[in-house]
């Protein structure tokens, strides 16, 4: 029991430096990044939010998908993962605009 | 009324090829991995080929079929370390499973799906997306028996605001023994929280399991993935009377942020710890029959064309012996179009 503690204590101080490392280098991270970021105006930058909010619940994004297989697997994706249709109407747009 | 009727098939034509343009067609799609995954607990090895596909075949925009089958080798040595190495096959259906989306709140399922208990066994279980090669501890728990049911099951969106959602399962599961289709009789369902801007969501679960004995169980589960970092944190606990447990997870990309894709970024370290309390003997109930208490560390590294390592150290601890566990495995991710066409 204690060295769980030990053990679940030591999880803690990795995330935790781990956490201030990734801090650090934030700033030059968010020059590359800009439609991350939630004040984001047209349905394609919506729709990237939309995608990292929902699909990186569970997974890692595959590294392509192409418009034809985009629509199916956001159908899949509707019923598993339970996005909206907005959900599903915005990520649509952003994958196969 | 001839030159009318010709005018308006001829508006229809337009409309109909516009929309062909706009929208990306909708066709059948085969996913799914690939694996080949390693495992020495307390000495004993073991060795697991395997195919994982997914199909789903989509009929317009309400209609659904989706399947997942599990086709796997089980190669170990006879008497666990030592003897000849012995190799098993076995197919498992996962699910088969017709969905119809209703409206914006409410999608029908009707089939063999995954028990919606938690969410590692809807969420996370696949080859592809699991961080860590071994299920937790608990994942017997509201999964029982094969972690499939057989019935009819309701799910979606109950409210959506842009800052938060409730999303909802209920389900009903018949009893079958038939080979590769087991499932038990249980009714039951999972009710979630879901807050996109802070990354976060907290749910509950309920499973009623009604043969063998009724009994209940229970859970919840939390997952949070702040927006600015690439951590993802997840956990479930879950209560039956054969026992009740916990497991935290963390797992956190080298990177910057979560649109890096450097080489460094491609690597995640993953950390799990848990533990498990025994309750009253369950006879079946997959538990382990002592306390144990566990950690796990391991890396994933993501290379280029969706192929994965893995790798984990984990020690468990219990009465009945102390052991390490040792997992190793490369999974390849596939999806392509299931129809004839462009790419």
């Amino acid at each position: 029991m204690r060295t769980l503690g030990t053990v679940f204590c030591g999880i803690l101080m990795l995330t935790s430096s781990l956490r201030l490392w990734s801090q650090a280098q934030t700033p030059a991270a968010t020059q590359k990044t800009p439609k991350a970021a939630t004040t984001s105006k047209n349905g394609a930058d919506e729709g990237e939010l939309r995608f990292r909010q929902n699909c990186g619940r569970c997974h890692m994004p595959p590294e392509s998908i192409s418009p034809r297989e985009v629509k199916a697997v956001l159908q899949h994706m509707r019923v598993r993962a339970m996005l909206t249709a907005e959900d599903e109407r915005l990520i649509l747009k952003y994958l196969a605009p | 009324m001839k030159r009318a009727s010709v005018v308006f098939l001829g508006m229809l034509c337009t409309a109909f090829g516009l929309r062909a343009q706009s929208d990306p067609p909708n066709v059948p799609i085969l996913s799914g991995a690939l694996g080949f995954l390693g495992s020495t607990t307390a000495g004993a090895g073991t060795y697991q080929p395997i195919i994982a596909p997914v199909l789903v075949v989509p009929f317009g925009d309400k209609w659904l079929i989706e399947s997942r089958a599990d086709v796997q080798g089980f190669v170990a040595r006879e008497n666990g370390t030592s003897g000849p190495y012995n190799a098993q096959f076995a197919a498992a259906l996962d699910y088969l499973q017709v969905d119809y989306i209703a409206n914006a709140h409410l999608t029908i399922t009707a089939g063999r799906f995954l028990t919606p208990f938690n969410i590692y066994n809807e969420r996370l279980s696949a080859i592809w997306i699991a961080n860590l090669e071994d299920s937790p501890i608990i994942f017997p728990i509201g999964t029982r028996t094969s972690a499939s049911s057989n019935g009819g099951m309701v799910r979606g969106v109950a409210v959506a605001r842009p800052t938060w959602l409730v999303n909802y399962t209920a389900y009903f599961s018949a009893a079958s023994t038939t080979e590769n289709l087991q499932a038990g009789r249980a009714a039951g369902g999972r009710a979630g929280l879901f807050l996109p801007q802070a990354g976060l969501e907290v749910g509950a679960s309920y499973q009623r399991f009604l043969q063998n004995g009724d009994y209940n169980a229970s859970g919840a589960y939390v997952v949070w993935e702040p927006p600015q970092i690439p951590l993802d944190v997840r956990g479930e606990y879950a209560h039956s009377p054969g026992g009740q447990g916990y497991w935290l997870e963390g797992a956190f990309r080298l990177a910057a942020n979560r649109s890096s894709s450097g080489a460094l970024s491609r690597l995640q370290l993953v950390a799990r710890v848990q533990q498990f309390f025994k309750g009253s003997p369950v006879p079946q109930d997959l538990l382990p029959s002592v306390d144990v208490n566990q950690f796990d560390f391991g890396a994933n590294y993501y290379l280029p064309h969706d192929v994965r390592l893995n790798g984990s150290y984990g020690r468990a601890y219990s009465t009945t012996g102390n052991y390490n566990i040792w997992n190793f495995g490369v999974t390849y991710r596939f999806l392509f179009p299931a129809w004839p066409g462009e790419h």
